[in-house]
């Protein structure tokens, strides 16, 4: 058998089974929380009219074409029935993965929803392959011949390591697999881990967020930072057009590549302002003109030692006790 | 006499006019990282599930309170909208006005907070607490008060507290004259005396008054000490350096959080602040409210900075509103005890009230605590 079509034939029980892993994930956490209101995930994209017709409407297709792949894996309902389903399957992880990006864009605080309480962390590239790649697995399976029996023997051996590989690809772009761990109480929970700040900060540091709005930052330290939840805030003042300005990053507070989020508000009036189009970063020459001109003081504003920014890197609560 | 002045340091965490405007610019700035989360329809209005009296109550107020909570307010105020979708203010919670009493009939009570006057009438129904219960006209002029108002009607006077204090703590040294009570490194230490009359009632429930025995007890204030009346909780078993590790937290912590709600007096904070002092702040900010090194919280709470905003529930009465963080619950993180005012409560402290939150939600300062439900937000 060739290798294609023993691919394109693994990717049926593969996304029944995600499937109907995620439609039984939300009913679950839909009945923990007694409401269909607190679905997670794109549903707060709608009106809140609309999000119990859609939390009800995801998690039914998700069911259905789960059923139907199953069902028409075999030679029942061969030919157009078969076709749709799995044409359906491709369109809905379509639709999740724009929903997804969507979703990153304007709600970067919450979760993408597919697997109910186990996806409470903040979309990532991570869960936007993950969609688009199950999007491609269902294509694939378009035109696809009737699934033959399990193979026995040495013949097995081909389909069950796709099936593994795959699954072990499934389950890198899943962040619901770290949370699985929370769960089991083999990690702790992000809201009561202890992060140092200065890892927060070196983060955001070497993340892509930085590098594009480093050009405005005017200061080495932060005047701010405080910590919510799974987010820590870290503030930087700036400079835009002469005018000051406050750099606010959010940073997911996760042990690689953390999410991040940043806004630029007016300074003065708490406007939040448009990022300007082509920030150049700073070059070496221009952070130290800066620095020069507003050297950050050893014990005072913009450090605050009470506030857990420490006056001095590495030296943590100096000048407080 | 012993030397109460201690070491205490007041960190800049401390509540005050300036974390007033930090609470509102980090508000702010948060909304300005998450635009759209203010404009979820469950946050939208966390004080709409007050009882009805209390929002019909929202347009009337003017309050002490509110003039205390000013210094948040006055910052909000500056402040686009979607920043202080969220606060409490003083229109939410006008229940509580404390003060200096000017005067005082059997008809009408004038209260000073240094900068007003103001006239409350006394009914029939009115009732005050001065160590015990008694008539409001057996107040005195001096007396410091906390004054819950009616319901309905502002301008009278419901239930008055005068001269009450509470001390929690760590027991740090014991003499005959008293035991001086170690409240955490950023308030001063506190000097309990325990007349004899209420000796018995208190050694009941904290039988160990040691140095290292944590104390939580209610009574008046007479000059810089506090006669300690009545037991506030029960003495946990343990010394404070011998804690048991809090339970292991398998999954995320709920979003809602029962157990027990208390109050504290104020110290570097306005009198009429709302607000709350939450026992898990994080622990990277490097303040020194905590505890002491090596001593562990007894309940695992998600931690939160000041500024956050807390939904507070009195499960007693069914009054809610949302709260800023306003200090940190240093000690109340070491008691792990109940409360049964209304049930009996989960175990542990998951709010420390500021005087006037914890009147304006229906609690009463003799009783000590609440059972309350926080859900953390904003």
């Amino acid at each position: 058998m060739q290798l294609s079509v023993v691919v394109r034939e693994v990717q049926v029980p593969l996304l029944a089974s995600l499937l109907l892993g995620g439609s039984a994930a939300k009913l679950v956490h839909m009945l923990r929380v007694r409401s269909v209101d607190a679905a997670l995930g794109p549903t707060a994209l709608f009106p809140v009219y609309l999000r119990r017709p859609a939390a009800m409407l995801i998690c039914g297709c998700e069911f259905a074409l789960g059923v139907g792949l199953i069902l028409t894996a075999g030679r029942i309902c061969r030919g157009v029935p078969t076709n749709a389903v799995r044409l359906g399957t491709a369109l809905l992880f379509l639709v999740a993965t724009c929903a997804l990006i969507e979703l990153r864009g304007t709600r970067p605080d919450i979760g993408c929803g597919c697997f109910g309480d186990f996806s409470t962390a903040p979309v990532s590239g991570r869960a936007l392959a993950r969609s688009a790649l199950l999007a491609v697995a269902a294509l694939s399976t378009v035109g696809l011949p009737p699934l033959q029996p399990p193979h026995r023997g040495v013949a097995a051996i081909l389909p069950l390591g796709i099936l593994a590989a795959e699954l072990a690809l499934v389950a890198v772009l899943s962040p619901e697999i770290g949370e699985a761990l929370v769960r089991l109480g083999y990690s702790e929970p992000c809201e009561l881990r202890t992060v140092p700040a200065e890892r927060t900060v070196a983060a955001l540091h070497r993340s892509s967020q930085w590098r594009r709005h480093a050009g405005l930052v005017s200061a080495a330290e932060p005047v701010d930072m405080w910590r919510e939840l799974c987010w820590r805030y870290v503030v930087y003042p700036g400079e835009l057009h002469g005018r000051p300005v406050e750099l606010v990053f959010a940073v997911f507070l996760r042990q690689h590549r953390p999410a991040i989020q940043a806004a630029l508000v007016d300074a003065a009036t708490g406007n939040v302002l448009p990022w300007p189009g082509s920030v150049r970063p700073a070059t070496e020459a221009d952070r130290m003109r800066r620095l020069i001109r507003a050297p950050a003081p050893a014990f005072s504003a913009p450090t605050d030692p009470g506030l857990g920014i420490p006056a001095v890197p590495g030296v943590r609560g100096a000048g407080v006790r | 006499m012993l030397d109460t002045g201690g070491d205490h340091a007041c960190c800049d965490r401390c509540a005050g006019a300036g974390t007033a405007v930090r609470i509102a610019r980090r508000r702010l700035l948060k909304a300005a990282v998450f635009r759209t989360a203010d404009v979820r329809p469950a946050d939208a209005r966390p004080a709409d599930v007050r009882p009805a009296d209390a929002r019909a109550a929202d347009a009337r107020a003017s309050s002490t309170a509110g003039a205390r909570a000013g210094a948040t307010q006055g910052a909000a105020g500056l402040l686009p909208d979607r920043a202080r979708a969220r606060f409490a203010t003083s229109g939410e919670l006008p229940r509580a006005v404390t003060g200096e009493i000017i005067d005082v009939s059997p008809h009408f009570l004038v209260v000073s907070n240094g900068a007003s006057q103001q006239r409350f009438a006394l009914t029939p129904d009115a009732t005050a607490w001065r160590g015990g219960a008694l008539e409001p006209a057996a107040l005195r002029p001096g007396d410091q008060v906390v004054v819950r108002l009616h319901k309905k009607a502002r301008g009278v006077a419901d239930r008055i507290w005068a001269n009450i204090g509470r001390v929690t703590g760590t027991i740090v040294e014991r003499t005959r004259d008293g035991l001086l009570v170690d409240e955490g490194t950023t308030r001063k230490r506190q000097f309990v005396t325990i007349p004899p009359r209420a000796s018995g009632r208190i050694q009941v429930r904290f039988p160990s008054l040691e140095p290292g025995y944590l104390i939580d007890v209610i009574g008046l204030r007479r000059g810089g000490a506090l006669e300690g009346l009545i037991p506030a909780t029960s003495q946990p078993a343990y010394r404070v350096d011998q804690m048991p590790a809090p339970a292991l937290v398998s999954g995320h912590v709920p979003d809602a959080i029962s157990g027990s709600a208390t109050w504290h007096e104020p110290a570097d904070e306005p009198p009429g602040v709302l607000g709350v002092a939450y026992p898990a702040l994080d622990p990277e900010v490097g303040c020194a409210e905590g505890p002491g090194p090596g001593v562990p919280g007894n309940a695992r709470m998600p931690y939160l900075s000041i500024g956050s905003v807390l939904l507070v529930r009195n499960d007693c009465t069914g009054s809610s509103c949302a709260l800023p963080v306003t200090s940190c619950a240093a000690v109340g993180r070491l008691f792990n005890d109940r409360c049964v005012t209304c049930g009996t409560s989960p175990r542990s402290r998951v709010a420390d009230l500021t005087q006037a939150s914890f009147v304006a939600l229906g609690g009463e300062l003799e009783r000590g605590c609440f059972n309350a439900t926080i859900t953390i937000g904003g």
